[in-house]
């Protein structure tokens, strides 16, 4: 075919040119188109790019700054310029979560979640919205995939991290057992040395009752480090709920006095105080102490029955009916033997005498309540020798 | 068209005589431009044709990435680069916007004013494919200043009508047959529907619903090629993301899909409204005179900018909004008031004249709808399987089913633009209702209406698909006599007794039939002493043969001068299911009413 231009006016006013030449223009062009749209579109990225990160880090500033009605708009705005863009999604979500918007958070996160479902981060989010929301289960399952999700930065301390965050939402739930394998495989995977989530661990030993692991927990912090006020208190705590008081009592004792006085914590210590001074078991006794100690304890409890049986309009001396009556009827019984000079004479009668004082203690605080002062030491000093409760 | 276009060229192998005698680095590349000439322009002009639609395909790409960009560029310079521009920007960007884009579209861009759709449904029909360049070049412009200026307008129109006209452009300079120039344009249509909505099939779909009307297997291939090359173009440059992202779901019980069905009648609803309202007050603008055409589109532009100190989410295209709708950051009553406010800012764009698609703007409002039906319907239904996002997507096929009346494109359109398949039958269902309501009402469509309200009578798709198509079955007569050549002509005279208008077939083997006249028959029997056979009468044949479920048109063509065709049965050729003659056609024809 020839390639030069035929000369001529087509019916619509157009040249006419041979059809290589038509072609080969249109290659030409194309090319040429091509390399336009390549620089244009770099240019145009290039300024949508910058754009987008502006926005991200004014939202990032407002986000910090408390701002979170400013980070919004800044996170969408940026999302435009990036409408893919994984990190801000994530960021608008946790915006509007922080906004107390989580369900339309949720959305972009159950996108994120649908492109890398092993995401953990994305999971924790998806999480703590669940959390919030009170669903459980959702919040767990979440909690999970998270834990055995991916993580780009420092996977073990991020998972460590996460089942923290789960233990402790769980039992701030009250749903202890749940949260129970969750502590027991945190404080497996907590390495030895690394005492500040040791601690941690310890805390949530003590909160999910756990407190022979926490025990030894903190016993082992505190023997590492005398003056580690946290883990002395973690463990005279945890011996405490052990009913080791004197252990306990040991413990406290080695805390300065302001700690040991702080609210939540002046009560145990007291209590333990209490049960030192009036528990005739306490190690190193002589056999009259140990006796006074055991007479007094009757006298106590025997009170302690009369005031309650009072207190509930129940008269003691009526034939035995009530665990009230019953019980005061059996401390009759105990008289002969609880005498000082009798239990004096005979030292082997103090265990005996004693568990049937705390099972008169059992009874009054079944009847009207948790004891006070050395009713309550005595009720604890039996619950800690395994008095069964009536 | 089998034979070779243009004229051949001599082989690779073929030297020219004055080529020089020393081999060089020109004579190779001669001898390569000569293989590549030979390959092109032997090739049949139906694969040229293909050929020429990956060309245009690409081509449309580019432009349509130009054209994106364009926009968002623009719209950055004008509105700025926040969701929620200043009130200054809000009010003077369209105005002013709108003041420029009419004194273009009067002084230098006079055909980009008006349907891309029906530009390019015209150019098919009207024109024979002929679209001008500078149509090209006046949607790019217009219509990336007017829709980043914010007027409620979108870009798949424009570029629908860019990739016709590239098209139209190749295919004149390459001197293609009118037929083929004529059905260049949807190609580049296709192509440029399809890099726009990141939706090739979609886009296919809809040139084929909407702008052709038939599935011709000729110019399918290179609307699908054209459409396809434009895509991989477009992702090369901006990426293989859907438009809308949203999480996959799954209606868990048939019943579940009555929430659905609520969306597909007040899609349909909504639809009604937007249709009734341009088609009302589109002829009332037009009658203004003549040189309000110089204020129309600074006034939309400055009453889309009042509205838009108070909700700039109606602004522009709005594919962000509907993004953010899809992930429930809008509160039902917001969701309402924004589907309404866009009807209200599209028609003043629309209405003045602004060139610019109403594809975005419907997914806009769709979206929006979708979303309130959503979020009303959870919020007492709280077990409702998908979330807001879902309604959303499923209403924007919902009200472009409605609106534009393509009920298959709306379908695969809300798959591909969201790359969730899991939406499929939710969306089926509320767009074949809002479609349904739509075409109870009115009862012609929107892109019919605009051509006709400015004087053009295109073939109507719609119509067209439903018109009612006469079979051969529907005309055919059962009375037809079956002879065989060897029968007795008294035996067959006795067999038309007490008949009127008796017609005799002759069956001489399978699909070989003769036709024998009554009169012709009477002759033979009246020979006295003569036995006759049929074999002996002057018998017309052979005979074509139709069947059954043949359309009319068809059957038509065969009858010719034949006195009746036989109705033969596909199975088997021997055996006549009726005959059928020109009278019996005609008169099929002219029992359908209108």
């Amino acid at each position: 075919m020839n390639s030069t231009a035929i000369s001529g006016v087509a019916g619509k006013g157009l040249r006419v040119y041979s059809r290589e030449a038509v072609l080969f223009g249109c290659v030409v062009l194309l090319v040429l188109f091509v390399i336009l749209t390549a620089a244009i579109n770099r240019m145009y990225h290039k300024k949508i790019h910058v754009l987008a990160d502006n926005w991200f880090a004014r939202g990032e500033a407002s986000f910090q700054a408390g701002d979170i009605q400013s980070a919004l708009i800044d996170y969408r705005n940026a999302l435009v310029y990036s409408p893919g863009n994984a990190k801000f999604q994530f960021h608008l979500a946790q915006a509007l979560a922080a906004a107390g918007r989580g369900d339309e958070g949720r959305t972009y996160l159950l996108n994120l979640l649908s492109e890398s479902p092993g995401s953990g981060q994305v999971n924790l989010a998806l999480a703590r919205i669940a959390a919030r929301k009170g669903a459980t289960s959702e919040a767990i399952r979440y909690y999970h995939a998270a834990i055995y999700g991916e993580w780009e930065n420092d996977p073990i301390a991020m998972r460590w991290q996460v089942r923290r965050e789960l233990s402790e939402y769980l039992l701030d739930r009250g749903e202890v057992q749940q949260a129970v394998p969750e502590i027991i495989a945190l404080a497996d995977n907590t390495p030895s040395d690394d005492l500040a989530r040791r601690k941690v661990v310890g805390n949530l030993l003590l909160r999910a009752k756990l407190s022979p692991r926490a025990f030894d927990v903190f016993r082992s912090l505190a023997d590492v480090n005398y003056e580690d006020h946290d883990a002395l208190l973690g463990a005279a705590i945890s011996a405490f709920e052990l009913g080791r008081y004197d252990l306990s009592l040991e413990y406290f004792d080695r805390l300065p006095q302001q700690e040991r006085e702080a609210p939540g914590v002046v009560g145990l210590y007291q209590a333990a105080q209490q049960i030192d001074a009036i528990s005739p078991f306490v190690a190193g006794l002589s056999r009259e102490a140990k006796a006074r100690r055991a007479a007094d304890a009757l006298s106590y409890a025997r009170k302690r029955l009369q005031d309650c049986a009072a207190q509930k309009g129940q008269s003691l001396v009526a034939p035995p009916q009530t665990p009230l009556q019953k019980a005061f009827a059996d401390s009759k019984e105990l008289d002969a033997r609880g005498s000082l000079q009798y239990l004096e004479k005979h030292p082997e009668t103090v265990e005996d005498l004693t568990a049937h004082v705390f099972q008169m203690e059992n009874a009054a605080a079944d009847a009207c309540g948790t004891p006070q002062n050395a009713d309550r030491a005595l009720w604890l000093l039996g619950r800690s020798r395994g008095v069964p409760v009536q | 068209m089998n034979e070779p276009i243009g004229v051949a060229s001599p082989g690779p192998a073929t030297a020219s005589p004055d080529a020089p005698s020393n081999p060089s680095v020109f004579s190779g590349l001669r001898a390569l431009r000569q293989a590549w000439t030979h390959r092109i322009f032997t090739m049949r002009e139906d694969q040229f044709f293909l050929f020429l639609a990956v060309l245009i395909g690409i081509l449309s790409g580019l432009a349509v990435v130009c054209f994106r960009i364009a926009i968002e560029w623009t719209q950055i310079e004008l509105l700025g680069s926040s969701l929620a521009p200043s009130t200054l920007r809000v009010i003077l960007a369209p105005t002013l916007g709108g003041l420029a884009v009419a004194l273009l579209v009067i002084y230098a861009f006079p055909r980009s004013r008006g349907s891309g759709v029906n530009q390019t449904k015209s150019a098919v029909y009207v024109s024979n494919g002929y679209i001008p360049f500078n149509t090209v070049v006046g949607k790019f412009v217009v219509c990336a200043l007017a829709i980043a200026s914010g007027q409620s307008l979108g870009p798949e129109d424009p570029s629908l009508q860019m990739g016709a006209g590239i098209a139209s452009v190749i295919g004149r300079r390459l001197r293609l047959s009118q037929e083929k120039v004529r059905l260049i344009a949807p190609v580049g249509a296709a192509a440029g529907l399809a890099a726009a909505f990141n939706a090739p099939i979609s886009a296919v779909l809809f040139v084929l619903e909407e702008v052709i009307g038939t599935w011709s297997a000729g110019v399918l291939g290179a609307i699908v090629l054209g459409a396809i090359s434009s895509v991989v173009t477009m992702r090369a440059f901006l990426g293989p993301e859907s438009m809308f992202r949203v999480p996959p779901f799954r209606v868990a019980k048939p019943v579940d899909l009555l929430a659905y069905v609520v969306l597909g009648i007040v899609g349909g609803l909504a639809s009604l409204v937007f249709l009734k309202w341009l088609a009302y007050a589109r002829p009332r603008i037009q009658s203004l005179p003549s040189w309000t055409i110089y204020f129309q589109p600074a006034v939309a532009g400055l009453l889309i900018g009042l509205i838009g100190i108070r909700l700039p989410q109606v602004m522009g295209a709005g594919y962000p909004i509907i993004d953010q709708a899809m992930h429930g950051q809008f509160t039902w009553k917001l969701l309402l008031v924004l589907a309404a406010l866009k009807i209200l800012a599209t028609g003043f764009s629309f209405l003045s004249g602004t060139p610019g698609g109403m594809f975005a703007p419907a997914l806009f409002i769709g979206a929006m709808l979708g979303g309130a039906v959503g979020a009303i319907e959870q919020h007492f239904f709280p077990g409702l399987p998908g979330t807001v996002g879902t309604f959303a997507l499923v209403g924007m096929g919902t009200f472009f089913a409605g609106f534009l009346r393509v009920p298959i494109t709306s379908v695969f359109m809300v798959i591909e633009v969201s790359g969730n398949y899991t939406a499929i039958l939710p969306v089926m269902i509320s767009s074949l209702i809002a479609y349904g309501i739509s075409r109870s009402y009115i009862k012609v469509p929107l892109f019919d209406m605009l051509a006709r309200q400015d004087g053009l009578v295109l073939p109507s798709v719609e119509e067209r698909r439903e018109q009612l198509v006469l079979t051969v079955e529907d005309a055919m007569r059962l009375d037809g006599v079956v002879l065989e050549p060897n029968h007795n002509v008294a035996d067959a005279m006795k067999r038309a007794e007490g008949k009127e208008s008796v017609l005799f077939f002759v069956r001489v083997r399978p699909g070989e039939w003769h036709f024998v006249d009554h009169s012709e028959l009477q002759r033979l029997a009246s020979d006295p002493g003569q036995n006759h056979t049929v074999a002996d009468a002057n018998s017309k044949g052979p005979l074509p043969f139709v069947f059954r479920d043949m359309s009319l048109e068809e059957a038509l063509h065969w009858a010719g001068d034949w006195p009746a065709l036989p109705v033969l049965s596909r199975a088997d050729l021997s055996k006549l299911e009726g005959v059928i003659a020109l009278d019996d056609i005609l008169q099929a024809f002219r029992k359908v009413p209108g």
